[in-house]
């Protein structure tokens, strides 16, 4: 199958490659948001780049969901796992509506309550992972396995 | 040498400055290497770069005794793999520093459970370095091979049924 993997350069992505056994024998590319990781992703397949963005900056998630609408439409991906953060949620969303299982695992960084992209993906996620076990009592559909620490 | 690491999406110039004093004022009795993102602070009293290449980033960390940083989680995980004493000081959403505290919570558990030393105002600052000297942190077991096993599983399932259609 074809897998998109997606996460924000930094802990996201350090949890996302934590879970690497999970996909291997797919076909992957990855999406990321620094060029300073690019060379370690390249071992899984092929890389694309979008900026850094939040929900601070509007304009910018603008962009960036203009990039990854061409991305997904060019890979068309059969599956999409992401640990978040905007970009993760955004290409979600594409993937969903373009008929992909969204596999979602939420950050460790959420302590008390779910991240803002993982509130919205929860309504499509097809697997949804938490990695605090009173996540997983406080949200229905949702499983408890730690992948980072 | 001690590694102070700020991530490099947003700056963060209270820890960048907070460190700088520190050194300047006392000495920290070793030499520090820090990756500072956009910082408009620079610091006088220790080397920096704005940004490193992961593999020279990786270096950095495998030659620190020891790490100063954000409560990010890329620099938890960092720090716990490579079993280097890690002190943080959360980036807070007063300052502008993140888009929310979700930092303070994530110290305050690692901190509660021995991963790591924390700070939570910059005064704090200089006692815990010299904690973080003797500090060793609590080893954790990673074992994601249970989610591994959801998703592996999961996947397994989505290539049965486009086979069998």
């Amino acid at each position: 199958m074809k897998i998109c993997i997606v996460a924000s350069a930094g802990g996201h992505l350090s949890q996302l490659l934590k879970i690497a056994d999970c996909w291997r024998g797919h076909e992957i590319f990855c999406i990321t948001t620094s060029e300073l990781v690019v060379s370690e992703l390249q071992r899984y397949g092929k890389v694309y780049t979008v900026p850094e963005c939040n929900r601070r900056h509007p304009v910018e998630v603008a962009k960036v969901f203009a990039d990854c609408v061409k991305t997904i439409l060019c890979e068309r991906p059969q599956v999409v796992i992401s640990t978040g953060a905007a970009v993760g949620c955004i290409e979600c969303i594409l993937g969903y509506v373009t008929g992909a299982k969204i596999v979602w695992i939420d950050s460790i960084a959420n302590v008390n309550a779910l991240s803002l992209s993982g509130r919205i993906i929860r309504y499509i996620a097809d697997v949804f992972i938490v990695q605090w076990p009173e996540l997983a009592e406080k949200y229905r559909k949702t499983r408890f396995a730690r992948i980072a620490v | 040498m001690i590694f102070l690491t700020v991530g490099t999406q947003f700056p963060f110039e209270r820890l960048i400055k907070a460190m700088d004093e520190a050194v300047a004022l006392r000495g920290v009795g070793e030499e520090i290497f820090a990756q500072i993102g956009d910082s408009a602070y620079l610091p006088r009293n220790f080397e920096f770069a704005p940004r490193l290449k992961k593999h020279i980033f990786d270096k950095r960390i495998r030659q620190a005794s020891s790490l100063i940083g954000h409560a990010g989680i890329g620099t938890i995980i960092t720090a716990l793999d490579n079993n280097k004493p890690l002190l943080v000081m959360p980036r807070r959403k007063k300052y502008h520093e993140v888009v929310n505290d979700h930092q303070v919570a994530v110290a305050k558990k690692f901190e509660k459970r021995g991963y790591i030393l924390a700070v939570y105002a910059e005064p704090e600052l200089p006692g815990k370095i010299a904690q973080l000297r003797t500090f060793v942190p609590w080893q954790c077991s990673i074992r994601p091979q249970k989610a591994v096993e959801i998703i592996r599983q999961y996947l397994n399932q989505l290539v049965d049924c486009s086979g069998k259609r």
